[in-house]
């Protein structure tokens, strides 16, 4: 790429040509303040906090805008340029309700931080702001007007990240305010409440309710992780403050580029089911306290009376990799039981895993049979939203009513795969996402397009991929089964599943939360919360993803990897 | 002695039907164009002939048309500005009122030009009547072949379309009329890109004003050098519409070079003052540009003449003002227009226009306190060029022109409510 000499406050930089001056100043570590500017937002040049000086031109510039050129001289901090951003910060400062200390957001703010950094020391146009709305209609967070700069970064995130489209601008003027839909409050809205706009807006303006006034950036520590959710596996950051997760951002530099969905982002911390922090035994037909000791003593002999024979363990997918490997290690290997999967599991295990969102990005044409990403794997399906807003077509294969069906060009029963399949043959860079709705036969109709279409699953669960790796399947059912093992952790059990399940003589369940299933065990083993857990699983790329402990066990949870290694001691 | 060439016709009857326009030598222009001349010979006709833009900015035609790309695989859009929202500007609805014809044939001779085959009239909501007026000429003329697939049975396809405005002024600038035509709402792009190069839907556009493109025709018929040769002043060519209101006797759209002064067509083409009043000041130029006091009068009325005079040409809407008319109501007045206006984006502007507003609303009743002058003056300052678009600009400067001029009457109102004028 051909490159660009200028020079920033007399610092001579080379820049690739068609960096904007901003970019080029980053490289000179030359820092130019931004509000409207957000690096994974388009550009939109609107606040002018950015402008600077360009030598020979009359007009000052946006630096997040204007493209260098060669032999540009630009100021960033000249007279001039300091005046402006003075008048700018006051123009905002005195448009709504800058009451620093009321706000959740002082200290951490980017409006407030501009006006530490240009020494503003009053307002220069005092007045009685207006009275604006606090929107609180929304579940997890809420939108204060009155701390609102409109620089609009909220819109573009919902529009051109989440693709979402939710929200906009009504009135003019300095009238303008940020709306939902055709001004709808937010909680009739259509928001998704995927939280993009929550972690892009520079001020005190929206609001996370649940860690509001808990901790600012400087008191808190952040730990990389990922999205056990689904398999997508979205990078995470757990905000941590004295042993409690305060909220989930999201990890910008991952394939999910800043965009989570509420699965991952508000649904793990709202903790409405009861933690199990110690093990339990069945005791004169009660669940009681009990210590590992006893816990394991009450496994150990329940195990044995079903002898191999009568023994089956299950797993959910949602356990991590080392986790599960350890358990099937342990029953398949060492004790010659059959292990099963607890979800149901994709057919079509000849259909490749190659496919990622990047593809999404680059796809024309983008197959979605039997699933919907929208309910299931909801980032993928704001992918593919976003790529259906940059062109591209989505066809819909499936016998349900789905979500995507409003967004899809065409709608086709499973009937028609064939006519869908040969459509793809004839695009350039197509996309098959396949969910669990699909029989063997009909994923293995898709398999015509192998080396045709990149392939993106939507496994039921979460390490579903390591599931089939290893070669579990969904059980067929429990006859014969004296003594059952769950690997549970804090999967949720389908109704359908706890329907059918017929509690065998012996039932004990590894889990982090009280569920239907606990209450008819014999022997309940805590497990670690999800974010007391470390280990990896596959997402639906085929790569392994990292998952991190954010915080020290509170309880006396303990891991799948130890809870084995002890078991295995006791058994021999 | 100037004879009238745009407006020449229009005290025809039904000029607006097809074979009226026809028969007084419409669509001749357009025949010769695709006959005679290839495009390119065509925008440096209009390069020659000086043409300036008669939205606002007096821009150089032919050069905007220049920034087109070559070897685009895009295609080109011709985007035609009728949305004239600016206080005090009339004549590109005179034009469309009358001739609308005549619109038509000098967006087909330019669409030619650019190679646009598309072509959007962004009419101003309110003109409900000139809407359907164009309309209706378009039908005509779809008849006739003279748009649509190869029209004239030449070698050129040319389809035009008319959009209506929802009711905001922001859409009568260039970028924000693109958004508008796009569907979205309408607010200014950041520029660069300019729209010769990424503008409708991401592709090449021209966006020209209605009288600009109504003298592309004449300029093809009668060569450059003809129109450079009207007027005195190269860089000042060609017949302009000028808009005259307020209190003077004879009010309404005049045609004449640029060489007439501000003073003649006050008094000499307008009649003076209604009840011979004494005059206090003039806008030249539609709302957005500095006033000027009686004494400055005597000034052609072009783009660089005013612009000496630290005032525009703007859209050539005069406002005559007459003695007894309070000023900082006339200011209270213009700022409320962009305050409400303003498309709330930039803060300059968005706050900066409200500020204006409160502080003249304050003054006017009486509230204001001393220094507020200053207050405003300053806020003007720092209003100007540093917007995206010139709106925060179009609102400044003229209230700068107005406390600056008159000053005394500011003051005045400073230190008692009420008012001397009324
Ligand atoms: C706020 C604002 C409003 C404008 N309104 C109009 C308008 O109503 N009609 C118009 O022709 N130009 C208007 N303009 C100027 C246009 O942006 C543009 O310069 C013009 O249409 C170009 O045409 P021209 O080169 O033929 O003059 C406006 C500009 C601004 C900043
Ligand atoms: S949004 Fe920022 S500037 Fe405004 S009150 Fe909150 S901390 Fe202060
Ligand atoms: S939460 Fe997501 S969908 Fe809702 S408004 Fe914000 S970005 Fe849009
Ligand atoms: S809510 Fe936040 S992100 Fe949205 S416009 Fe207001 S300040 Fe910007
Ligand atoms: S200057 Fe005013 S009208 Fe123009 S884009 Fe900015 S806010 Fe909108
Ligand atoms: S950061 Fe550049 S204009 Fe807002």
């Amino acid at each position: 790429m051909s490159k660009v000499n200028l020079k920033i406050n007399g610092k001579t930089v080379q820049a690739p040509a068609g960096s904007t001056i901003l970019e080029a100043a980053r490289l000179a570590e030359v820092d130019i303040p931004v509000l409207c500017h957000h690096p994974k937002l388009a550009n939109l040049g609107s606040c002018r906090i950015c402008l600077v000086e360009i030598a020979r031109q009359p007009n000052l510039h946006p630096a997040c805008t204007y493209p260098v050129f060669e032999g540009m001289e630009v100021q960033t901090e000249s007279p001039r340029v300091v005046e402006m951003r003075k008048f700018v910060l006051d123009m905002l400062f005195s448009e709504r309700n800058h009451h620093c200390m009321y706000c959740e957001m002082s200290g951490d703010c980017e409006l407030q931080n501009l006006a530490y950094r240009y020494r503003m020391d009053r307002w220069s146009f005092p007045s009685p702001h207006p009275h604006m709305p606090v929107d609180a209609t929304r579940k997890y967070f809420l939108l204060d007007h009155s701390r609102c700069i409109l620089c609009r970064r909220c819109l573009r995130a919902c529009s051109d990240l989440a693709a979402n489209h939710t929200l906009g601008v009504k009135n003019r003027g300095a009238d303008t305010m940020i709306c939902a839909d055709m001004d709808l409050s937010f909680g009739e809205s259509s928001c998704v409440s995927c939280g993009t706009c929550l972690e892009v807006c520079p001020t005190g303006a929206l609001v996370d309710r649940r860690s509001a006034y808990m901790g600012r950036t400087a008191e808190v520590q952040r730990v990389r992780s990922s999205c056990a959710a689904c398999s997508l596996g979205c990078g995470v950051e757990l905000v941590v403050r004295g042993g409690q997760v305060l909220r989930v951002e999201s990890d910008w530099d991952r394939h999910n580029e800043g965009v989570l969905c509420v699965a991952g982002r508000f649904e793990p911390l709202e903790q409405t089911r009861e933690k199990i922090t110690r093990p339990l035994v069945r005791r004169d037909g009660q669940l009681q306290e009990a210590t590992w000791v006893e816990a394991l003593d009450a496994l150990v002999s329940g195990l044995r009376q079903a002898a191999p024979g009568g023994i089956r363990a299950v797993t959910s997918g949602a356990v991590l990799s080392e986790g599960m490997n350890e358990f099937v290690n342990f029953f398949k290997g060492k004790m010659g039981v059959p292990v099963h999967l607890l979800e149901p599991a994709l057919a079509g295990s000849e259909l490749a895993a190659d496919g990622g969102l990047k593809d999404v990005d680059a796809a024309d044409f983008i197959l979605v049979a039997g699933g919907d990403p929208l309910a299931s794997h909801r980032v993928l399906g704001y992918r593919i939203k976003r790529a259906i807003d940059k062109g591209a077509e989505v066809w819909l294969v499936s016998g349900k009513e789905t979500e995507m069906a409003h967004f899809a060009a065409r709608c086709l029963g499973l009937a028609e795969l064939d006519s869908a399949v040969a459509h793809c043959m004839e695009s350039r860079s197509p996309v098959v996402v396949y969910g669990a709705d699909l029989t063997a036969r009909e994923a293995g109709r898709l398999a015509r397009l192998r080396g045709k279409a990149r392939f993106i699953p939507l496994a039921p669960s979460p390490n579903g991929h390591r599931a089939q790796v290893l070669g579990l399947e969904p059980a067929a059912g429990w006859a014969g089964a004296k003594a059952l093992f769950v690997l549970l952790e804090s999967a949720l059990l389908q109704e359908g599943w706890l329907q059918e399940f017929r509690r065998p003589q012996f039932l004990a369940v590894y889990a982090s939360c009280r569920s239907p299933l606990t209450d008819q065990a014999d022997v309940v083993l805590p497990a670690l919360q999800w974010y007391e857990r470390q280990g990896t699983f596959i997402n639906m790329e085929g790569r392994n993803v990292d998952v991190h402990q954010a915080v020290e066990p509170g309880g006396e949870g303990w891991s799948v990897q130890k809870l084995f290694d002890r078991l295995s001691g006791c058994m021999t | 002695m100037f004879t009238k060439i745009l407006t020449r016709n229009f005290d025809q009857p039904d000029l607006h039907e097809m074979e009226v326009y026809e028969k007084l030598g419409g669509y001749r222009m357009i025949r010769q164009a695709l006959r005679r001349h290839t495009p390119e010979e065509i925008v440096q006709m209009v390069q020659r002939s000086g043409l300036r833009g008669r939205g606002g900015a007096g821009f150089p035609t032919g050069i905007k048309w220049g920034f087109i790309p070559r070897n685009s695989d895009k295609p080109t859009y011709l985007c035609v500005n009728a949305d004239e929202s600016e206080p005090g500007t009339f004549k590109d609805r005179h034009i469309i009122l009358h001739d609308p014809h005549q619109l038509l044939e000098g967006i087909m001779v330019s669409a030619y030009a650019i190679q646009s085959r598309r072509a959007f009239i962004y009419i101003r909501g309110e003109m409900a009547r000139e809407a359907a007026i164009l309309n209706d000429a378009i039908a005509q003329a779809e008849k006739k072949n003279y748009l649509g697939h190869r029209i004239f049975g030449e070698d050129f396809d040319l389809q035009i379309q008319v959009v209506r405005g929802a009711g905001a002024y922001i859409c009568g600038e260039e970028t924000g009329l693109l958004e508008s035509i796009e569907g979205k709402r309408g607010q200014p792009r950041t520029k660069p890109p300019f729209p010769a190069v990424c503008g409708l839907y991401g592709c090449p556009t021209i966006i020209n004003n209605v009288e600009t493109l109504i003298n592309v025709p004449h300029i093809v018929a009668n060569g450059p050098e003809w129109f450079a040769a009207i007027g005195k002043d190269p860089r000042n060519t060609g017949p302009k519409l000028y808009g005259v209101s307020g209190q003077v006797k004879r009010p309404g759209v005049y045609e004449f070079d640029m060489t007439i002064t501000l003073k003649e067509l006050i008094y000499d083409v307008c009649g003076g003052l209604t009840e011979n009043r004494a005059l206090k000041g003039v806008i030249p130029g539609g709302s957005s540009v500095p006033i000027l006091l009686p004494e400055e009068i005597d000034v052609a009325m072009d783009f660089d003449s005013l612009a000496a005079r630290g005032t525009m040409l703007g859209s050539a809407g005069v406002v005559v003002i007459g003695e007894g008319t309070c000023m900082v109501r006339v200011a209270r007045r213009v700022a409320q227009f962009y305050a409400f206006e303003s498309c709330g984006q930039c803060p300059p502007c968005r706050e900066g226009t409200a500020w204006l507003h409160k502080i003249l609303q304050r003054i006017e009743s009486g509230g204001g306190h001393p220094g507020e002058l200053d207050l405003l003056a300053e806020i003007c300052d720092n209003m100007k060029s540093h917007t995206i678009c010139p709106l925060s600009d179009a609102a400044a400067m003229p209230i700068e022109s107005y406390i600056r001029k008159y000053r005394a009457e500011f003051e005045e109102h400073l230190s008692r409510p009420g008012c001397a004028c009324s």
